[in-house]
């Protein structure tokens, strides 16, 4: 049981470190299907800018936590 | 072909760090309670791997219709490769201490010392199932979508052989693998092919085709560079 559990913890690890940061990543890709199909082009640009950005704001955000003291 | 290079390289990289760390589970186990446990357990591991690839690949290869599929393997590549490339960031500006195999392998070392018979056997066959999960979906996703899942498969299994060789002829824990350096690169990597399968699934179209996968990571990149400059910052003032 506590194998099954290891490993269930595993998978669902492989995808989700902190669940705010993969929450905003599937809402930035749900908002982007729905943008492709009416912007095209510029959705896509937008998609990427607003991928990238999320990490750097989430590393951050992580960074300042982990610097701040107990 | 060039994304079948991509394919190829992503499954090669990512499953060279993720064996590194179930060989140093194998390697403090053999050498502290002898062969015959860790070997089986690794053996058994290995099989249960087999079947998942097979099975899950065959079924999301045949099954899924590609957009869906291209969108489904983009999301998961994306969530997977940022959170590799999250730490990767964390790593390089020193808030995370860098993954050592050493202490790794001292710690499952003492977990041994009071270790009945059969422990030897569950803790390879554990190690090397639960880093093997990874190796697994890398595997799948990289190589499922773009049609190229025996390249990736034969990435994946390069990279096992590779690192089992060398931990056989060195006998010690890899401690000199980059890890953070290899993570670094493959959630590049996967970021970008996941951002590329993601849009592709969603309807849109590349200019350059696979070619745009480069200027993907190219962004990636500097994006992430950009946020270990802002991290550390901070620390230098």
């Amino acid at each position: 049981m506590n194998f099954l559990r290891a490993a269930v913890r595993e998978v669902v690890g492989l995808f989700v470190g902190d669940w705010l940061q993969s929450v905003v990543i599937v809402v930035i890709l749900a908002a982007g299907w729905l943008a492709v199909a009416r912007l095209g082009a510029p959705a896509v640009v937008l998609l990427v800018l607003l991928l990238a950005g999320q990490m750097i704001w989430f590393a951050r955000a992580e960074a300042r936590r982990a610097r701040k003291p107990a | 072909m060039g994304q079948q290079f991509f394919s190829f390289g992503a499954a090669f990289l990512g499953s060279a760090v993720e064996s590194t760390e179930a060989l140093t589970i194998v390697l403090a186990v053999g050498l502290t309670r002898g062969w015959r446990a860790p070997l089986l357990g690794t053996v058994a591991a290995l099989v249960a791997l087999a079947v998942l690839v097979i099975l899950f690949g065959q079924l999301i290869v045949t099954r899924i219709p590609d957009s869906a599929l291209k969108l489904l393997v983009g999301t998961l590549l994306l969530l997977f490769g940022l959170r590799w490339l999250h730490k990767a960031v964390l790593r390089s500006a020193g808030v995370v201490a860098l993954h050592d195999e050493q202490r790794a392998y001292q710690n499952t070392v003492n977990q041994l010392q009071r270790a009945t018979d059969w422990v030897g056997f569950i803790l390879a066959l554990k190690g090397v199932f639960l880093e093997g999960l990874e190796v697994v979906f890398i595997v799948i996703a990289v190589g499922g979508t773009g049609r190229g899942l025996p390249v990736a498969v034969a990435g994946g299994l390069l990279a096992m052989v590779v690192v089992a060789i060398t931990g056989v002829v060195v006998r010690r824990p890899l401690a000199r693998v980059p890890e953070n350096t290899l993570k670094y690169a493959v959630g590049i990597i996967l970021t970008s092919l996941g951002t590329f399968w993601a849009a592709e699934g969603m309807g849109a179209s590349w200019p350059l085709d696979f070619v745009s996968i480069g200027g993907l990571a190219v962004i990636y990149f500097v994006a992430s560079r950009l946020a270990v400059q802002m991290i550390r910052r901070p620390a230098l003032a």
